[in-house]
């Protein structure tokens, strides 16, 4: 298994976020088991998995929103302890709070990580922050007043206003249409790839062609427990094109190695289902 | 015994598609027409055929109870002559109802997010609350009246009781359910904690905040009519009990509607307040 958490040569730099040996769990579920992952600095990493793979677990921990029951995890260096302003997270129900608005929303992470600035220069931090995601001009208004793709696009100013080195992504667009998904995940590429000092990502999807559209690396999670199957190298240059991708040969490759794995783990949850059934058949 | 009743034809079991309609009754139609033609005009029929049933028991009642149901107008005619007093009763009332209110507003909601989100202050407060919320207030009316110096002072503090709990426990269940996606974020955010409870607790509860302060709004009304039955000079309550002590039963009815229309006044004031506050709340 230790052979799995490879680290890619093509990434250099140390290394942003680890996790050694991570397990976490109630009584009685195990929801993630073994987990070793060592994400370079300025790294796209995604994390792709069915449910029930526990990567959303995987990306609490790594925020220090949970707390693992084994294992240590890193971040630049330094064992975590609970949530701290060298990570920021995403969510996936952009949850921005309702009763601001958008500038108030973005001002509390500004509020933060720039205590030392006047109002009026974090006010325009804030504005900066809601340009830098096309919403010129509407900070006065209310989420409610959004569609869900604007709210995401929100969430993603406010994450990066806090001005975290590690930006964490649960699924971020998981809930919108194709059309503002594609948007949002070409506006997510521009903006890490202009970013000085570069931005590490950890982008949690269950959708494959988002995973390899995005990621300079795709770990692919099993399911119960939630363990590391494989990590799998994307190596092509960017800018990406999606046409291209579609196409391409090497792509449709990796494609079909993830399914296999996919396939893998169902095949193996149903030889787990059959052999307790014939356990209990020869009682 | 089923197959005899097979031969009667019943309109609605014929094999035919398509659904029958129902057969018309003349005097549903009448009631349709009836109703299109009161549509949004209900409440005010309702007042006026009340206001004829009132008029029609005044006219009718007889011997003793006459005195007993002044008619509209001499009613309409007693709250117009003793509106000054009535004004001058209504600020001495809101003398003891608005201090005694909003204390327990205040204290209410900061207390209730305290107790809400924090684990040791609920399990500690938890028995006292079940114990003491349920005990109506009105029940420590004498004995507020024997411990303070004033009325006044006794008034504001039963007011103040009766609108705490509700207001209280309604915010804590509130604070205590702050949604998850609130709590990751604020922490990922890197909230104080005092920022925290200011920015999201607050206003995350708010809505639970509101429906204790109406319901603790009402409770106020009837505590301070109450107590000031038992021994106040002035306001609401006094005014009535005073000309029901003379028998004075026009003004003591129009005092009873005066009330009623305050009441009504300050819980719309209230909901408009809510409606403003709550703007972000779909």
């Amino acid at each position: 298994m230790a052979q799995l958490s490879t680290i890619p040569t093509r990434v250099k730099g140390p290394y942003a976020l680890t996790t050694e040996s991570v397990s976490f769990g109630y009584t009685g579920a195990t929801i993630l088991e073994g987990i070793n992952l060592a994400v370079r600095e300025g790294e796209f990493l995604s994390l792709l998995g069915p449910s029930g793979s526990g990567k959303t677990t995987l990306l609490r921990l790594l925020a220090g929103i949970e707390t693992p029951s084994g294992g240590r995890i890193t971040c630049n260096g330094r064992i975590i302890s609970g949530a701290e302003m060298d990570r920021s997270m995403v969510f996936q129900d952009y949850s921005l709070f309702p009763w601001m608005n958008l500038i108030e929303n973005i001002l509390l992470a500004i509020g933060k990580a720039h205590p030392g600035r006047t109002k009026r220069e974090q006010r325009e931090l804030a504005e900066e922050y809601l340009g830098m995601v096309g919403l010129d001009g509407l900070g006065c208004k209310y989420p409610f007043e959004l569609s869900g793709g604007m709210q995401q696009r929100v969430a993603i100013a406010r994450a990066l206003a806090v001005g975290s080195p590690v930006l964490l992504m649960d699924e971020p667009f998981g809930a919108l249409d194709p059309i503002n998904r594609n948007k949002l995940q070409d506006l997510l590429i521009d903006i890490w790839s202009q970013a000085s000092p570069a931005k590490t990502v950890v982008f949690v999807t269950h959708d494959m062609d988002e995973a390899l559209y995005l990621g300079d690396r795709v770990v692919i999670l099993g399911s119960f427990p939630g363990r590391i199957m494989a990590e799998l190298e994307v190596n092509f240059p960017r800018p990406r094109s999606r046409q291209s991708y579609l196409t391409d040969p090497e792509l449709q490759a990796l494609r079909r190695e993830i399914v296999d794995y996919f396939r893998q783990d169902v095949m193996e949850q149903l030889d787990g289902i059959g052999a307790i059934r014939s356990q209990r058949e020869g009682i | 015994m089923q197959e005899n009743v097979t031969w009667i034809e019943y309109p609605h079991q014929q094999t035919s598609p398509g659904v029958l309609a129902a057969p018309r009754r003349p005097e549903r139609d009448l009631m349709a027409k009836w109703l299109k033609l009161v549509k949004g005009k209900e409440a005010l029929i309702l007042l006026i055929m009340l206001l004829g049933l009132w008029s029609l028991i005044a006219q009718f009642a007889g011997g003793q109870h006459r005195y007993l149901f002044p008619s509209p107008v001499v009613t309409a005619r007693a709250l117009g002559a003793s509106l000054p007093e009535l004004l001058r009763g209504t600020y001495s009332s809101f003398l003891i109802l608005a201090p005694g209110y909003l204390l327990a507003v205040v204290m209410g909601i900061i207390w209730g997010i305290l107790v809400g989100t924090t684990e040791w202050l609920q399990r500690a407060f938890n028995p006292f609350a079940r114990v003491a919320a349920p005990v109506p207030p009105t029940i420590y009316i004498p004995y507020a009246i024997a411990l303070m110096a004033t009325f006044r002072a006794s008034a504001i503090f039963v007011v103040f009781i009766g609108a705490f709990w509700p207001i209280f426990l309604n915010t804590a269940a509130g604070a205590a359910a702050v949604p998850l996606r609130y709590r990751d974020n604020a922490r990922i955010l890197g909230l104080s904690r005092f920022e925290y409870l200011w920015r999201i607790v607050f206003p995350s509860s708010l809505p639970h905040s509101f429906s204790g302060m109406g319901v603790g709004l009402a409770l106020s009304f009837i505590l301070l009519t109450v107590a000031e039955l038992f021994g106040a000079n002035a306001g609401l309550g006094r005014f009535v009990q005073y000309y029901a002590d003379f028998a004075d039963y026009p003004r003591m009815v129009a005092g009873i509607i005066y009330t009623g229309l305050i009441t009504f006044l300050s819980m719309e004031l209230l909901e408009k307040i809510k409606r403003r506050a709550l703007f972000w709340v779909r």
